[in-house]
């Protein structure tokens, strides 16, 4: 017993040595260390420093660069802030981008950021393929050719099948140092690619094979150390935590104040908030927040919160192939019948709004798209009168005070959502008790986990399920939510066809050619896919027709879009972006990089 | 027969004990690996998509989360079940695990030997302590069972008992990481600190450790307590023990008597727990993000990571048999009746 209390108070002296040195660690700089967490991934000690490799420890804006980062507009995809390129010219119809690098980049090595590197990571980009590294020649918005002009230009160009997203994919491109990730490539990588695009038969079978073949080489090749052009180079990594330091240089490093980042590690929703309330972090990216916590979390010192446009939406979707949901008044009936401001301040009352209508799109980049247009289409405000007259049109029945089939049989709405996903599941029983007041007999059914979930769904085994829709900016993003794969529009080659509900994951199984009214007969997967490549014009139009078909048709019942909610603290550190900036959605490493995050003074 | 020829270990029957469990051992973790195999490739789910989706979800545009998807998933096992499992077995002989799919290119030994590291400094020490400290204070509670410190303490075993782990760690870690913030919850170690075997990143490795080994420590107590005084009891009843008193022993022996009858079967218990803290422990990894072997295997189940769920299954199995071999090798060498193989 004695031993075992001696070990005991060595423990407990050690332990409060431990808690005496917890501020005063051997990184306690001018600049401090700014905390965050990085919403896109978990942190994973044993991944390699390696960006191809979607766990690794590589920090999107901080130690990872790429070309340029995405601005939050509505409605342009091809809207960028200049990162590793400084500026870049493009032809009007994108068949040629020429990209500028900024004159002064250096990798963390003290080594010239050059086209070299960028032709190097463009080559690792197609051995994982990609919208605009794709082998595929056929393949929309394709790079057909690579062209070094010199040391710090680079010119790309698009093959036959244009894409109007080619500039916002290749702007995206994560750019990694030649000398130390192009060993990766082969020396004969650029005659086989030249051979996988534009050659023909087994030669070009076996070229493309080779490219695809090197993927997993590239994936988990581990440099030693990280070499970066961002802000930031990483120091060390545990399970609990990314440390990086300042890059001396990066080409605008007098923008950035902290000296170390330290990216925190999380298990769920829940460590966040309780960083969140424990001021530990500077700045978390979006989390949903049930309300109570959000109070608690304001209550923190320095304690802010920045909103923004977020262009996703929350739907509860149809199988069209299963009876009652076949027919378009059964769809419109429930969207006349579910309270979408109820539902909303019950599930996301922090982190989202009510859908104004149901378009396809969030309400912001509908009124940017539409114009008019969008006060035009039907609000679907709650109204038990149309709900019932449009039931009646489609031949249910009203017994004892409960709707039925057209035959007499019982009519169950079973609203199906993955079980983790605490606002759906909220939404979902919010929705199946307003049915319920209104005489339809509605039960929520939860799958296990997400992956169960999706996988059900597309197998065609739920009637109605939740759906995230009008994945903006892009429209072609926005409408193949709802006239895409998941409704049986496949493009494969660059052709579209139509498979049959419920095969190949069409299990929204709404008919291919639909009655938009004065618009016509159409069909909308067709018109979704000519997205890609219509001019900016041409895309008004088409996205005029699909907003109004998914008004009338209702595949689905577009309940919240989504708000960009940002937690910052100014206690340490100041000048974050305010509400509704165009940076909103990138990572805090970028917003330094722009000249955002300024030490708070003493 | 004499005491001391009784006493006196009879090493060739233990050495063909010992063979015939790791015979039998060796074929448990055969069959638990092939009943493995096959259910882990039954679940229901479409990880592609799940994985697309999340992405989605956490702000990714479509483009990149196909791309990341694509990487991902480009790996899946491909061929007929029967190949697959030849495949797995074969690899297995060579103590091969395969690769992770959701930690593509790492190797499922790489991530379940990280993990462990994690999984065994709060799971063993909390078992520990909480052993020795449920057995200490139910032996206490047994003696003095009709006072008022016996009352408490089986009391405060049946409550702590009753109180689920998760609920035990969020509570400390809402009084201790949040609102009254004197020790962190995040992670096994700051960040900070070079490691290695310096005072800073030890504390901190300590300082880390202190929430998760109490959670465990509190939630495995009171088990400890009701069985240690359950049996303290019982053996108080024996004559054994109404003979010692009657002898005139001093107190101190009466007690190692009855501590050393009363324990026995808690070894059993205590083994198995040790074997089974290569499960780690789900709850309590979650809530501190302790990367230990139970948060692994529930985040290869969520991204269906075949090879790493098969590993994770393994590891688990090879513990539980190993602590059974051990826990009946320790009993015959500390129960002298079970080592002449009758009664005493």
């Amino acid at each position: 017993m004695k031993r075992l209390a001696a070990i005991a108070a060595l423990a407990a002296i050690a332990t409060a040595t431990a808690c005496g040195s917890t501020g005063t660690t051997d990184t306690a700089t001018a600049g401090g260390v700014y905390t965050t967490i990085d919403g896109s991934k978990q942190i994973n000690a044993s991944a390699p420093i390696n960006p191809f490799n979607p766990v690794g420890s590589v920090f999107s804006g901080y130690n990872g660069m790429a070309l340029a980062w995405p601005k939050n507009d509505p409605i342009d995809p091809n809207q960028y802030y200049p990162a590793i390129a400084s500026s870049w010219t493009v032809s009007p119809d994108q068949r040629e981008v020429v990209i500028h690098l900024q004159p002064n980049a250096r990798w963390s090595d003290g080594e010239p950021v050059t086209s070299e590197d960028v032709r190097v990571s463009i080559g690792l980009a197609y051995t994982q393929g990609g919208t605009a590294y794709a082998l595929d020649p056929k393949a929309a918005g394709a790079a057909a050719d690579i062209q070094v002009v010199d040391g710090k230009t680079i010119r790309i160009t698009q093959g036959a099948n244009r894409s109007s997203m080619f500039l916002s994919n290749l702007l995206s491109t994560v750019v990694v140092p030649a000398h130390v990730f192009g060993r990766l490539l082969p020396g004969d990588f650029w005659s086989t690619l030249k051979l996988a695009q534009t050659g023909s038969g087994q030669a070009a079978e076996r070229a493309k094979s080779r490219i695809t073949g090197l993927a997993e080489k590239v994936i988990g090749f581990a440099p030693p150390h990280d070499v970066s052009a961002g802000p930031f180079v990483l120091e060390r990594v545990n399970p609990g935590a990314a440390l990086l330091r300042r890059n001396p240089y990066f080409y605008n490093s007098r923008a950035i104040a902290p000296d170390k980042v330290k990216v925190l590690n999380y298990t769920g929703n829940e460590q966040i908030w309780n960083y969140l309330i424990s001021g530990r972090l500077d700045n978390a990216p979006f989390t949903s927040v049930p309300t109570a916590v959000m109070e608690r979390i304001q209550e923190a010192r320095g304690s802010r919160v920045v909103r923004g446009y977020s262009p996703v939406s929350t739907a509860m979707a149809f199988n069209q192939a299963h009876k009652p949901y076949d027919n378009a008044h059964v769809r419109r009936a429930l969207a006349y019948l579910i309270d979408r401001a109820q539902v909303t301040r019950i599930a996301s009352p922090e982190g989202g709004t009510p859908a104004a209508t149901t378009s396809g799109i969030h309400a912001k980049a509908a009124r940017a798209w539409l114009g008019d247009g969008f006060d035009r289409l039907d609000p679907y405000r709650v109204d038990p009168a149309k709900a019932a007259a449009e039931l009646r049109a489609a031949g249910m029945v009203l017994r004892g005070g409960k709707w039925a089939m057209p035959d007499g049989k019982p009519w169950k709405v079973q609203i199906h959502v993955p079980a983790s996903f605490s606002d759906w599941v909220s939404a979902a029983k919010s929705i199946s008790s307003q049915l319920v007041d209104h005489g339809i007999d509605a039960t929520v059914v939860t799958a296990a986990d997400y992956t169960l979930y999706l996988g059900e769904l597309a197998d065609g085994k739920y009637d109605v399920g939740f759906w995230l829709i009008g994945l903006g900016p892009s429209p072609y993003n926005i409408f193949q939510r709802l006239f895409g794969q998941a409704n049986g529009w496949q493009m494969f080659g660059g052709r579209l066809r139509h498979v049959a509900p419920g095969t190949e994951g069409n299990w929204m199984g709404g008919p291919q050619v639909v009655d938009a009214g004065a618009d016509g007969r159409v069909d909308p997967g067709e018109l979704t896919a000519r997205l890609n490549f219509a001019s900016p014009q041409e895309q008004k139009q088409i996205v005029g027709v699909l907003a109004r078909i998914a008004n009338q048709q209702v595949p689905v019942i577009q309940l919240w879009d989504y708000v960009n909610t940002q937690f910052v603290n100014t206690s340490r550190y100041t000048a974050f972006p305010p509400d509704d900036d165009e940076s909103l959605r990138l990572s805090s490493g970028v917003w330094m990089q722009l000249g955002m995050i300024k030490k708070r003074q003493a | 027969m004499t005491n001391a020829v009784r006493g006196r270990p009879r090493w060739g029957a233990v050495a063909r004990k010992t063979g015939g469990h790791l015979v039998r051992g060796l074929v448990m973790v055969w069959v638990v690996a092939t009943i493995s195999f096959v259910i882990i490739r039954e679940i229901p789910g479409n990880p592609v998509l799940g994985q697309y989706e999340s992405l989605i979800q956490k702000g990714m545009s479509p483009e990149q989360a196909e791309r990341a998807t694509a990487v991902l998933y480009g790996f899946l096992p491909t061929g007929s079940l029967w190949q697959q499992y030849l495949g797995y077995m074969g690899s297995l002989l060579h103590l091969d695990l395969g690769r992770s799919l959701s930690t593509p290119g790492v190797e499922v030994t790489t991530l379940i030997g990280s993990a462990a590291r994690w999984t065994v400094l709060p799971v063993l020490a909390g078992t520990l302590l909480s052993f020795l400290l449920g057995v200490t204070m139910g032996v206490y509670a047994a003696i003095k069972r009709s006072g008022k410190l016996g009352d408490m303490l089986a009391l405060s075993g049946s409550l702590l008992h009753g109180v689920p782990v998760y609920v035990i760690g969020l509570l400390l870690t809402a009084i201790f990481a949040t609102l009254w913030p004197i020790l962190p919850s995040g992670g096994p170690v700051d960040v900070e600190f070079v490691p290695g075997l310096n005072p800073g990143y030890l504390g901190s490795l300590l300082q880390h450790a202190v929430l998760p080994v109490v959670t465990y420590t509190l939630a495995s107590y009171g088990g400890w307590i009701l069985a240690m005084k359950s049996n303290v009891v019982a053996v108080l009843g024996d004559d054994f023990i109404l003979a010692a008193e009657l002898r005139g022993l001093k107190r101190g022996i009466v007690f190692r008597y009855l501590a050393r009858n009363a324990i026995l079967p808690l070894f059993t218990i205590l083994a198995l727990s040790i074997g089974m803290l290569f499960g780690g422990s789900i709850f309590i990894e979650e809530i501190f993000n302790y990367p230990g072997l139970g948060l692994l295997l529930v985040n290869s189940i969520t991204s269906r990571d075949y090879a790493l769920m098969g590993g994770t299954f393994l590891v688990i199995t090879i513990g539980i048999v190993v602590a059974n071999i051990v826990a009946d090798l320790l009993y015959t060498a500390i129960d002298p009746r079970v080592r002449s193989g009758g009664a005493a």
